[in-house]
């Protein structure tokens, strides 16, 4: 059974893993880098705010509010993630890519840009590029 | 067979019950009580199939034979309530920081809860869908054919466990926001 499956089978391409992965690990990072970036500067909040204008509630006042920015940082994490997994996905079809030397980079990729949603981490390091930029 | 039973007997009692959870709001007597609903529904779905999704998880990084047909109906699944946790958690957020909303609530009283634990979920609420999407695209594009390769088998495992783990986060922090303060 397990034979026949193998003989059956066209050969297979991980890169196909690797574009599908990276792609949204990449989305996530706009996603954060947008947040801070909009607690910075007004300006830029708004430029960010702009993105969104599409999505449904993202603008809005009064009881039932508005997603505000948010959309924004939604909509720029989606364009990064589609875009790079189309692009990757083209790149890598027919590659076989190294998943045991892929994981280990996901994965720290993966925590890193989540610890930048941790405030009390992130921020220190945030005041300090914002200090150097200045 | 009889894991089978126990584990979809364990999900459907599972499913039921924490259904409630989200499902009492529509009888709350709150302006807001649909839009509570329908997240609470959708995230507690999404949850409960993602729970479920981690045996078979494990079982895919053992190289243990699966069902690779079930599997991706689940995924699609589990893929599809995800989004919907995402669209209904845009929509709860609009009122989160409406006016006389949880958000202000929260600043004026416990600040961190919004500035830490709200900041944090709002964003990491998003990965499970990204990864279960992934999951799916994955499982359908390869087919059955993925069963010859056990990095890749291996490493779809690994992802189903991360869009849980996430889910669990913001599962947890959304369920302490609300009982904070309601929609």
């Amino acid at each position: 059974m397990n034979n026949k499956i193998e003989n059956d089978s066209p050969q297979i391409f991980s890169g196909i893993v690797v574009a599908a992965t990276l792609a949204p690990l990449l989305g996530f990072y706009p996603l954060m880098i947008t947040h801070h970036v909009s607690r910075l500067s007004k300006y830029w909040d708004k430029f960010i705010w702009s993105y969104g204008q599409w999505i449904p509630g993202s603008v809005g006042s009064g009881a039932l509010g508005s997603t505000g920015s948010y959309a924004g940082k939604e909509s720029l994490a989606l364009i990064v993630w589609l875009g790079s997994w189309a692009v990757f996905h083209y790149l890598w079809r027919k590659q076989d890519l190294s998943l045991q030397s892929w994981l280990p980079i996901f994965s720290g990729g993966l925590l890193l840009v989540t610890l930048g949603f941790v405030h009390p981490v992130i921020d220190p390091v945030i005041l300090l590029l914002r200090d150097l930029l200045e | 067979m009889t894991t089978t039973f126990l584990i979809r007997t364990q999900v459907a009692l599972a499913l039921f019950v924490l259904l409630w959870l989200g499902g009492f709001d529509f009888f709350f007597p709150n302006t807001f009580h649909i839009e509570a609903g329908v997240h609470g529904l959708s995230t507690i779905s999404a949850l409960v199939i993602g729970t479920f999704l981690t045996h078979r998880a494990y079982h895919l990084m053992r190289g243990v034979h699966i069902n690779f047909e079930s599997l991706r109906y689940w995924t699609s699944a589990a893929t599809v309530f995800n989004l919907l946790g995402a669209i209904s958690g845009n929509w709860v957020y609009m009122r989160y920081r409406g006016e006389g909303g949880a958000k202000d609530w929260i600043l004026s009283h416990v600040p961190t809860f919004h500035n830490v634990m709200m900041e944090f979920k709002e964003f990491i609420s998003l990965f499970p869908f990204a990864l279960m999407l992934t999951v799916t695209f994955v499982l359908f594009y390869y087919g059955n054919a993925i069963a010859t390769r056990r990095d890749i088998l291996n490493f779809v495992g690994i992802l189903m466990l991360l869009s849980w783990l996430f889910l669990l986060f913001g599962f947890v922090a959304g369920l302490t926001l609300a009982k904070l303060h309601t929609l």
